[in-house]
């Protein structure tokens, strides 16, 4: 009896491995404390067009950023709905990933496959209505790509690769250019500040 | 061993307290043994990955399925900690080697040649990092070279020289700590050959060979 007790104690020690083994390998992606949406929150608000400063010795946003590609990032927040992405794209190497915050890549819009020259995405949950962003006129939803987000929030990355390095400036004023927020079509969100949101009008002397 | 120990005292009810005792031991150290068997398996199929999750050719290691949104757990894992927003495999792929083609460690200690046969891709570069992917401080500013400012011969094979010294050609600086360890990544922006699900294929001998000069 008592001879057969490390073996149990054998068997219980590897049952418990693989069950912590998987608990913390599905864990670990909720857990990651340093994952791409969290290195990139501190670099502006969400909806708007962040331009990464270039790859530099000792600082970088994000490990292994090609010291040749200039990036644009947008984190969108579509809790209040749909969000807009517009960009002229100047040559065919461009993309434009989108991401969940621990950089699952859902969709991507690759520059050669853009016969305009241009794109105007609308980024939106799968129960927004893409009419909310638009309004109601067939004709914007014409050239619109709607990518359906599987997350409330997420990033958005604009990748500009360099053919040399002379080129960085001309991609970084393209990057500039390009416009990631709320839809301008629904204005009247000014006006009565549903929320506790430090928009309008505050009382002078503060 | 708690048996002697349990062997030195002759009452019956000390050895039933030292069996109990005993039980709680094997007990305390199997949950030990399993904490670090288990977290440490997980960590290593996390941080260097396994035969489910990673391809290795040569020195050059490529998680298959790194930003797809079906990837497996352990993809995710990887990927989440990396903190990286990698493109997935149908619009790129990335090759990363901490090696060179004979397995020796990449250092900045030394010198190599990365001999290249021509890539079927849109866009590609090759760039280096330390051990932690930050980029190595040189002055020239030279961090990679990819397919539109790369030296190429007209068969558009080619050879970049990692070395500290100045070199003519393709001259990527690996910096003045010889004690840092170096990474070379291999992004491959549009490959054009794809397999039917359009997951960008790079035959395995087309990825570059990394060869060992000198050290110093």
């Amino acid at each position: 009896m008592r001879v057969r007790l490390p073996g149990l104690y054998i068997a219980l020690a590897v049952v418990l491995a693989g069950l912590i083994h998987v608990i913390a390998v599905l864990t670990l992606p909720q857990l990651a404390p340093r994952n791409a949406h969290a290195r990139l929150a501190p670099l502006g608000p969400a909806n708007t067009i962040i331009q990464l400063p270039a790859v530099n010795a000792g600082q970088q946003v994000m490990p292994n950023m090609a010291p040749d590609v200039r990036y644009a990032a947008c984190l969108f927040d579509l809790s209040e709905g749909p969000v807009r992405l517009r960009a002229d794209i100047p040559d065919e190497l461009w993309l434009i990933a989108f991401y969940t915050p621990i950089g699952e890549n859902f969709y991507t819009v690759i520059g050669a496959d853009m016969k305009r020259g241009n794109v105007d995405l609308i980024v939106t949950t799968k129960d927004q209505a893409v009419t909310d962003a638009t309004g109601d006129s067939p004709e914007a939803l014409e050239n619109l790509v709607v990518v359906n987000s599987p997350v409330t929030n997420g990033i958005a990355l604009i990748r500009a690769p360099l053919a040399g390095p002379s080129r960085a400036g001309e991609a970084e004023r393209a990057l500039k250019a390009t416009y990631c927020g709320r839809p301008a079509a629904p204005a009247p969100v000014a006006v009565p500040p549903v929320g506790a949101a430090p928009a309008a009008p505050v009382p002078s002397g503060r | 061993m708690p048996v002697s120990n349990a062997q030195t005292h002759n009452s019956l009810w000390r050895d039933e307290g030292s069996t109990s005792m005993r039980a709680l031991g094997y007990f305390i150290g199997a949950f030990a043994v399993a904490l670090i068997l288990g977290i440490g398996s997980a960590w290593y199929m996390i941080e260097r990955g396994s035969m489910l999750t990673t391809t290795r050719i040569g020195p050059w290691t490529s998680w298959l399925s790194e930003g797809n949104p079906n990837a497996d757990p352990y993809t995710r894992a990887h990927l989440a900690r990396s903190g990286r927003l990698p493109l997935s495999s149908t619009a790129a792929r990335y090759f990363a080697a901490s090696t060179d083609s004979s397995g020796g460690r990449l250092s900045a200690a030394c010198e190599y040649t990365i001999a290249g046969a021509p890539l079927n891709a849109r866009w590609w570069s090759i760039a280096l990092y330390d051990a932690r992917g930050s980029i190595v401080p040189n002055p020239s500013n030279r961090y990679s070279f990819n397919s539109e400012e790369a030296i190429r011969r007209s068969d558009g094979s080619y050879e970049i020289h990692v070395s500290q010294k100045v070199r003519p050609g393709n001259w990527l600086p690996n910096g003045d700590d010889p004690d840092r360890n170096l990474t070379l990544l291999l992004r491959v922006y549009g490959p054009r050959e794809t397999d039917v699900s359009g997951i960008g294929q790079i035959p395995a001998e087309s990825l570059p060979k990394i060869e060992l000069k000198r050290c110093e």
